[in-house]
Parts: structure tokens; C-alpha cells; sequence
């Protein structure tokens, strides 16, 4: 149910033409820096979530804005705190403020930030990565091999998802205090995670090439 | 050592119910069971990474559901089934001591030049190599070697002979013989019936939800 992969079903979003899905998508990530206002990420937000709801992955999308909402508030806090023009609401130390200005900022950045990554995650849902190669190719006569990199990509987003998953759960296992709940120490402890995170996405990156080309994925 | 207790535990559906078994100091034991019984997620019970829904699970001597799994890997050794994913070190030496310097990390220097030292020599590998170049199977000895170095009393392996060849089977097998034979405790997870065979192990079979010996 969970991760940024695809999710079989049968909605109509399931079985809709690819290259819409991710039409729609982007007309719905242009609204949102288009229009001055937070109306337009919030009913960006509203509207992503009802069609992720027809799709039976409402749960799912409010697990991955779950998690969005912590790295927000760090975000939302550190603009805050560094946007000091307007007027003041609370007065801090050292001469610093929150400002009613750098509120409303950062909001509206957290929310932008947010709303625009949802529906893409959700054309990625809903959508399986070799049809919308097929799509790309067909549609726009991109050729297939990058309309095939392209989907490759965007299926080894879940996959990274994964690793690292497992990768702190090795770990952890070890005795690397991933599961504390230090939010400063945990996120200290993701550095001796890269290594073997892009060695093993490299390795992956070159298995998946060499079993295109074996495929014939070139000459098409 | 290590007990459990009517354990039960799934996802989306229980994959064991009520299961119990103890395995005592001295004692290996070798788990089997169809792909997708639930025998990974049974080792991973084991140390703390999954916490049981029902029952209890007492690994040495410590209930996993009231201490954190980076706490237990003090008392557990725990071998995942891909080495690359434990592998977080650049070199063989480095590899190695990583473990060490999380769960005994007051070793002197001169301590930790002896221990890599002989399981160097045990696994043969190179200390100066860099992981990454070694085949699969020399990796896979480095991930045992930098489990078995910190000496836990429990050792929770799955598939410890996935990518090695007979030779380092053979070493395997002695390597986990004279640690049990020191008292230290195994879980293995296994399919290799030749590794099985060499091993003087205690039996599970995870079957219809249920363990049986």
C-alpha cells in the first residue's frame, strides 16, 4: 500500500490515457505557482486528494503528506525566522521576530511545496511506468529510448525508497541508533547511508541498462 | 536465549499464530519453510525490527518490544539476506570494525588489530581491499566476518550461503560450529541442504502458521 510506486487497480484514473494523467498533473503544478494566492495550493491539495480517494489511495496520500509535514516544519520554521520585514506578532531573542509577513511566506511555500508534489506521485500511482514510455513515444514521438530512461527513472524512485528502508534497517541492526527519536541525531545518522544507497543504485542503474540493450530496447 | 512466547504476527494477514520455541546457550538451530512463509520476518522478530502483536519474544534475556533493536545489536548478530544492503564501509578493514565501534566501543586499539586480524585469517580476506571490487561471495564473507567480530552470543543469519562456494561453505560452517561450541547461540535461516548436512542443528520447519521441529 505504501511508496511511491505503482499501485494496481481498476479506477478510471487506473485506466485513463498516461499522457493525460500527466497533462492534468502539470496543469495542476502551473495553478499552483501561476496563481498568487494560497486558494490555488490548497484546492490543488482538495482536488489531488479526492482523485487519489476515487482510486482507493486516500490513506496513501495522507501517509506520504504525513511525512512531507515534518521536513515542512523545519522548512516553515527556518523562513519564518529569516523573513524579518512586516509586522510583528511575536517579538523573539536577540532582536529576532516572527513577522505576520514571514508567516503567511512560508506558509504559502510549505503548501506550494507540498501540493505540487502530489500529483505527480499520484500519476505515478496510478500509472505503470511502461505504458506512459509507450504513451511518450507514441504521442510525441519521443523516441523509446529515452521515453524508456524516462519511465525507468521514475520506477526506481520507489526502489530507492526501498533500499534505503532496508539499508537502515541493516543498520540498525548493527547498532546505528536509527530508531531513536532525536529528530537532529536521526537525521545526523543518514550520511553512512549514501554510500551504500548510490553504490547499490548505481549497480541496479547498470544492470537495468545492460538488460534494456540485451532486450533490444535500442533498436525500437 | 532466545524464546518466543505464543507468538503471533502479520501484515495484512497473520502469517504465525501462537508460536513458541526456545533456543538455549550452545544450541543452532536451522529454519526452513516455502518461499514466503514468513521466515525473514519471523529472524527480524528476533532482534526488535519487527515487535510481535502478540506474545513475546525474550532475546537474551531482553523483551524486543520494551528495547530499541540498536540496543539489542549488543546481544545479536544479525545477517540480512542481500550483504551490499549491511555493507556501509569503503574497505575491508573498515567494514569490519564499523560494527565494533558501535557495540563495543571502548575496545583498544590494540584489541581491535587482534580481532581483525583473526577473522581475516578465518574468512581470508584482505583488510585493504576495497569491498565494493570483491565478488559477491567475498562480499558476503565480509558482511559474516563484520557480524561474527563483535562476538554477539546470538547470531540471527538468513541464507548465510547465498553466492558461496563450497570452500567458503566449509568455512561457514566451522566458524558457526566453534562459536556455538563457546556457548554462543544460532538461528539460520537455510535452504542449502549440503550446509544444513555439515551443521550438527536443531531443525524448524515454519508450516501452516505454526512452527514444528
Amino acid at each position: 500500500m505504501g511508496g511511491l510506486g505503482y499501485f494496481p487497480g481498476d479506477s478510471f484514473l487506473h485506466r485513463a490515457n498516461p499522457i493525460l494523467k500527466l497533462f492534468l498533473a502539470i496543469i495542476l503544478v502551473t495553478a499552483i505557482f501561476a496563481i498568487p494566492s494560497l486558494i490555488a495550493p490548497a484546492a490543488v491539495l482538495a482536488v489531488t486528494f479526492l482523485l487519489a480517494v476515487s482510486c482507493n489511495s486516500g490513506k496513501w496520500m495522507l501517509k506520504i503528506i504525513r511525512s512531507m509535514l515534518k521536513f515542512s516544519l523545519v522548512i516553515f520554521i527556518i523562513q519564518t525566522l529569516f523573513i524579518q520585514t512586516g509586522d510583528t506578532l511575536i517579538p523573539l531573542f536577540w532582536g529576532l521576530r516572527i513577522t505576520y509577513q514571514g508567516v503567511m511566506f512560508s506558509l504559502g511555500f510549505v503548501l506550494k511545496l507540498i501540493a505540487s508534489a502530489l500529483p505527480l506521485a499520484l500519476v505515478l500511482r496510478v500509472t505503470k511506468g511502461i505504458d506512459l514510455a509507450d504513451a511518450l513515444n507514441e504521442t510525441f514521438k519521443i523516441p523509446y529510448k529515452y521515453a524508456y530512461a524516462v519511465a525507468s527513472a521514475m520506477r526506481f524512485v520507489p526502489d530507492f525508497a526501498d533500499e534505503m528502508k532496508d539499508i537502515i534497517e541493516a543498520q540498525t541492526a548493527r547498532g546505528v541508533e536509527h530508531d531513536t527519536k532525536g529528530f537532529v541525531k536521526k537525521a545526523r545518522l543518514l550520511a553512512p547511508i549514501c554510500l551504500p544507497l548510490l553504490l547499490s543504485g548505481v549497480r541496479k542503474a547498470e544492470v537495468a541498462a545492460i538488460s534494456a540493450e540485451m532486450r533490444g530496447v535500442s533498436n525500437r | 536465549m532466545l524464546k518466543f512466547e505464543d507468538v503471533s504476527f502479520g501484515f495484512t494477514e497473520e502469517l504465525f499464530e501462537n508460536v513458541s520455541f526456545r533456543l538455549h546457550p550452545g544450541e543452532i538451530a536451522v529454519l526452513t519453510g516455502k518461499n514466503g512463509v514468513g521466515k525473514s520476518t519471523l529472524l527480524r522478530l528476533c532482534n526488535g525490527l519487527l515487535k510481535p502483536k502478540k506474545g513475546k519474544v525474550r532475546t537474551a534475556g531482553f523483551l524486543t518490544d520494551e528495547h530499541k533493536t540498536s540496543s539489542l545489536a549488543r546481544h545479536t548478530g544479525f545477517l540480512f539476506q542481500n550483504p551490499d544492503r549491511q555493507i556501509s564501509k569503503h574497505t575491508v578493514a573498515e567494514e569490519l570494525l564499523f560494527g565494533l565501534s558501535l557495540t563495543a566501543p571502548d575496545t583498544d586499539e590494540a584489541e581491535k588489530e587482534r580481532l581483525l586480524a583473526d577473522i581475516t585469517t578465518e574468512f581470508g580476506l584482505n583488510p585493504t581491499d576495497e569491498i565494493f571490487t570483491l565478488s559477491k561471495g567475498y562480499r558476503q564473507l565480509v558482511a559474516i566476518a563484520s557480524v561474527l567480530i563483535t562476538d554477539p552470543a546470538l547470531l540471527l543469519f538468513d541464507e548465510p550461503t547465498v553466492c558461496l562456494d563450497k570452500h567458503q561453505k566449509k568455512t561457514l560452517a566451522d566458524g558457526i560450529s566453534s562459536r556455538i561450541k563457546a556457548g554462543k547461540t544460532a538461528l539460520i535461516i537455510s535452504h542449502d541442504l549440503e550446509f544444513i548436512d555439515i551443521l550438527d542443528c536443531k531443525k524448524l520447519i515454519l508450516k501452516d502458521k505454526v512452527i514444528k521441529e
